[in-house]
């Protein structure tokens, strides 16, 4: 396992001073959140995205939303390493989702932990029934991922950000894959969270209930849910109301993003000759 | 998961008879296999169960180790899953290959368990930030014939009801320096509440409608399956669609009710069985393995 030998870390029994920040439970008035969007309201934060950024890769698209930060670059098709059977009828995708080690408030590792390998087989799962795979046999995708800085609700902008970049490099594709995500709160939710309203709810006025968050992958114009992963405890109602409020926030954000493709591919076409 | 291949025509006929509520083995669309759990099966542990679902077999055990809380919650213990997909369960999972699956299903455990109700990690603390119960949680597949984290959540709250955690008394000598020691009475142990604990339901998309407890034909069938993990009170803990199709979000909503439903209904009888095992003591009959 590669060390880092260049840099001292300090002796073993030291521990990180995030730990002994005094913990200012963030007052919040119950309705604004701390920046300024409103709890129980579908007010997911304004995304800027850009495709066609690396010259290298087939596509790619870069996201920004808060501060989230992720960009995604797609190659392929290719021609597959490993040959199995079901490769004949039909393609493969494969995806990569990577923390950059200063994109979070703790430094992370270069080596692919558990967690990463967990997005990376959810990015897969939500990814898949967008793709159309079966028009591209024996042939591998390549999806990889790069978080820069991780602003809470990653693996949703994930998942947007990677079909971006899967339609900027002409693979076809049955619809976009739109992803939204969703922190509950005891009666309220709180959409497209950032990192601190993801991590440190465990001070809240102690609601037994309903406390968790669910990313949805959604497909807008067929109306179908391609990814959809929950957490936390919450009661069976509280879960539908969450998924269909996952869902108006992917509608919100369809809009957004198909102008930017449209955008990109305009850029990319030849000038037209007057 | 161990694949098998199914022609078309079994395809078709697997996809039929889902829809007029007709499994190939009989069942309807809601109905488990034969199950069987046995607790107690390894001595080295501090809690082991074995559960028989179909011809899926799962082994867990459960060991409390003395270590320390972590820095953000120092007044809990913790658990630790681990999941080795043994190549004895099916050729595929030789070597390195069965890794993958067996880390999948570990991601999704430590998701189940991600909340403060299912375990009572502050009856694990010995004391706060110094010294703390972990309880290594190791599962073991021994055969694989589909619908894993059915057995594999049984399995655990089994092994979890089975495990004796001893007691342990904390004293202070003159320097101040903190001593542990344990009760000389081996039986003196404490026992989890493992009342929230919550039991995973596996439900396969077949066509229209959607099937508990798929065997591995009808998983070939299915393109999409919705796992939901729920407490006896009918809380979801956890919910995860995997395979590589799409769902229509009112199929999801009716796959979670079912679930839920199933789910619920599943955790009086199991109480009630784990119980009853318990209280027969020594005059229980071991069946062990080869049962």
């Amino acid at each position: 396992m590669p060390t880092d030998t260049k840099r001292v870390r300090g002796p073993e029994v030291s521990q990180s001073p995030s730990l002994f920040l005094c913990k200012t439970a963030v007052k919040k008035s119950n309705d604004a959140r701390v920046d300024g969007r409103q709890r129980g309201q579908v007010d997911v934060r304004s995304v800027f995205v850009r495709c066609g950024l690396i010259s290298q890769a087939k596509g790619s698209a870069y996201i920004e939303a808060g501060n989230t930060k992720l960009i995604c670059c797609v190659y392929g098709p290719r021609e597959t390493e490993r040959k199995d059977e079901t490769d004949m009828k039909s393609g493969r995708l494969i995806t990569d989702m990577r923390f950059a080690p200063f994109s979070c408030r703790e430094r992370g590792s270069w080596i692919q932990g558990s967690d990463e390998k967990d997005l990376s087989l959810m990015l897969l799962e939500s990814l898949r029934p967008g793709v159309c795979l079966q028009k591209y046999p024996r042939s591998q995708i390549e999806v990889n991922v790069m978080v820069l800085e991780n602003d809470g609700a990653v693996l949703a902008h994930a998942v947007t950000c990677a079909s971006m970049a899967l339609a900027d490099a002409g693979i076809e594709m049955y619809d976009l894959v739109l992803g939204c995500s969703i922190r509950q709160e005891g009666a309220t939710y709180l959409i497209d969270p950032t990192f601190l309203e993801e991590n440190g709810c465990n001070l809240t006025s102690g609601s037994r209930e309903n406390l968790g968050s669910l990313t949805v992958a959604f497909l807008p114009s067929l109306n179908q849910i391609s990814g959809l992963q929950s957490d936390g405890e919450m009661g069976e109602d509280t879960l539908t109301g969450g998924v269909r409020t996952c869902i108006e926030g992917c509608f919100k954000l369809y809009p957004v993003i198909q102008q930017a493709l449209s955008k990109a591919v305009r850029r990319k076409a030849p000038p037209s000759e007057s | 998961m161990a694949t098998v291949q199914v022609s078309e025509a079994e395809k078709v006929y697997i996809l039929h008879g889902v829809r007029d509520d007709l499994r190939v083995d009989g069942r309807g669309c809601e109905d488990y296999r034969h199950m069987e759990i046995e607790t107690e099966m390894v001595s080295n542990t501090d809690g082991s169960a074995k559960v028989t679902l179909g011809h899926t077999d799962v082994l867990v055990g459960v060991k409390a180790e003395m270590g320390k809380p972590r820095p953000m919650v120092p007044d809990e213990g913790y658990l630790e899953f681990f999941v080795d997909c043994s190549a004895n369960a099916t050729p595929e999972f030789e070597g390195r290959g069965g890794d993958e699956l067996g880390m999948e299903l570990s991601n999704t455990l430590y998701k189940v368990f991600n909340n403060r109700y299912s375990v009572d990690l502050k009856s694990l603390c010995i004391s706060p930030g110094e010294h703390c119960w972990v309880l290594y949680v190791d599962v073991l597949l021994l055969q694989c014939d589909g619908n894993l984290f059915d057995a594999i959540s049984v399995a655990i709250k089994a092994a979890l009801f089975n495990t004796k955690i001893p007691k342990v008394h904390i004293s202070e000598d003159e320097e101040g320096g903190k001593e542990i020691e344990l009760s000389d009475d081996p039986y003196d142990c404490m026992r989890l509440n493992v009342e929230n604990v919550p039991c995973i339901v596996t439900l396969c998309k077949v066509g229209h409608r959607h099937v508990v407890d798929a065997t591995l034909q009808e998983k070939a069938c299915s393109v999409a399956s919705l796992i939901i993990s729920v407490t006896h009170k009918g809380t979801v803990t956890c919910v995860r669609k995997v395979g590589g199709g799409s769902l229509d979000p009112e199929s999801i909503f009716e796959m979670t009710e079912t679930g839920k439903r199933v789910g619920k209904a599943l955790h009086a009888p199991l109480m009630e069985l784990l119980q009853e095992e318990e209280s027969l003591g020594k005059k229980r009959q071991k069946v062990g393995f080869l049962g």
